[in-house]
C-alpha cells in the first residue's frame, strides 16, 4: 500500500471511489460548476468529520468544524497541485484548520483524575472491565500535550500509517515517530496504576 | 500494556455518521462563497512606484539626518549610536515643521489641502474609479 495513497480506492464508510472521481470533480467545479463540490463533500464528509471528532470528542463541534474544512477546501480548491493525491491534501488541510481551531478555542480539559476513575459499578478491587479500559484509554490520550495528541490521533485515524500522518501534520516522518514514541510513554505513565 | 494492545484499541473507529444536514448546510455555504464577487486584488503594478518613492523618501530622509548630526570629535566621549542619530535629527525635523506650521499658518494649510486632494485621487485611480 502506498501510504501517502490510504484512502484511494476506499472511503471511510467503504465505499468504492478512485483518485479520478475527485479530480473530475475538482476540475468541474474550477470550470465553473458549483454543484459538482457536493460530490466531494459527499464523499470525504464523514472522515472529516471523525478526524474533527479526534480533535474534540464534540460531534456538533466535528461537524461545524468538517463544515469550515470544507469551505476552506472549496476556497483553495486551485491550490490543489494534481502531483499529490486530492486526499492527502484534504486532510491536510483539515488537520491545520482543526489544529488551529482547538488552539484558539481547546476542547473541554478532561483531568487525568476522572479519566482514571472507574465508571462500572462491576469494576472490583480496582480492576476495571474491558470496556471501561479501552474508553478510560482513549480519553487519557485526550489529556496528552497537543502535539503528541495530535501525532497518536493522526497515526490512528490513518489506519496506523505514519507517512500519511506526517504529510497530515505538514512533519517530517521523523518528528511524527520521536512524537508517537513520547506520546506512547507519556499514556503508559497515565495508565500505568489505573489499567 | 502492549505496543499491540494499545493500537488495537486505539485504532477503533468511533464511525460517526453525519448529520442529514450536513451536506446541504455546507453546500448552501458553498454557493453563498460563489456568489460572492471575487475580491479585487491589491494594485500592487499600480502602487509599485508609490511605495518606492516612499521608502527612497525615508531613506534620505534618515540619511540627511544622520548627516546632519555630524561627525563627532575624536577627542570627545563616544557619541550617540546610529539610531539614537537618526531618531535625534528625525525629532529636530518634526518640531521644525511644527514651529514652522505655526509661524506661517497659511501655506502649511494649503501645502495639507493639496496633500489630500493627491492622496484621494491616487486612491481612486488606484481602484479604477475616476471622479
Amino acid at each position: 500500500m502506498q501510504p501517502a495513497l490510504a484512502w484511494i480506492g476506499r472511503t471511510y464508510g467503504g465505499a468504492r471511489v478512485s483518485a479520478s472521481d475527485d479530480q473530475a470533480d475538482v476540475e468541474r467545479v474550477l470550470a465553473g460548476n458549483v454543484d459538482a463540490f457536493e460530490n466531494i463533500v459527499r464523499r470525504w464528509q464523514s472522515p472529516l468529520i471523525n478526524l474533527a471528532y479526534r480533535f474534540c470528542r464534540d460531534h456538533g463541534r466535528a461537524e461545524d468544524l468538517a463544515q469550515e474544512a470544507f469551505l476552506r477546501a472549496y476556497r483553495a480548491l486551485g491550490q490543489w497541485r494534481k502531483d499529490a493525491v486530492f486526499s492527502t491534501w484534504l486532510f491536510a488541510l483539515a488537520t491545520n484548520l482543526y489544529r488551529s481551531e482547538l488552539r484558539r478555542i481547546p476542547a473541554g480539559i478532561v483531568s487525568i483524575d476522572d479519566v482514571t476513575e472507574p465508571k462500572d459499578p462491576r469494576a472490583e478491587d480496582g480492576v476495571l472491565d474491558a470496556e471501561d479500559r479501552d474508553r478510560t484509554i482513549r480519553r487519557a490520550v485526550f489529556t496528552l500535550p497537543a502535539k503528541y495528541r495530535e501525532a497518536l490521533d493522526l497515526f490512528y485515524f490513518h489506519e496506523m500509517d505514519v507517512p500519511a500522518a506526517a504529510q497530515s501534520l505538514s512533519l517530517p516522518e521523523g518528528t511524527v515517530k520521536a512524537r508517537l514514541f513520547r506520546g506512547r510513554e507519556l499514556l503508559r505513565g497515565k495508565l500505568k496504576e489505573s489499567v | 500494556m502492549k505496543d499491540d494492545e494499545l493500537d488495537r484499541i486505539l485504532s477503533e473507529k468511533q464511525n460517526l455518521v453525519p448529520s442529514s444536514a450536513f451536506v446541504r448546510n455546507v453546500m448552501d455555504a458553498v454557493r453563498r462563497e460563489a456568489s460572492l464577487p471575487a475580491p479585487i486584488p491589491f494594485p500592487w503594478k499600480r502602487a509599485l512606484p508609490g511605495l518606492v518613492l516612499c521608502v527612497l523618501a525615508l531613506a534620505a530622509m534618515c540619511v540627511a539626518s544622520f548627516r546632519r548630526s555630524g561627525p563627532q570629535p575624536l577627542h570627545e566621549a563616544p557619541g550617540p549610536s546610529f539610531w539614537t542619530a537618526i531618531w535625534t535629527g528625525l525629532s529636530s525635523d518634526l518640531i521644525g515643521l511644527l514651529r514652522a506650521a505655526n509661524v506661517g499658518g497659511l501655506g502649511w494649510i494649503i501645502l495639507a489641502l493639496v496633500l489630500t486632494f493627491a492622496s484621494i485621487t491616487l486612491s481612486l485611480r488606484l481602484t479604477g474609479r475616476r471622479s
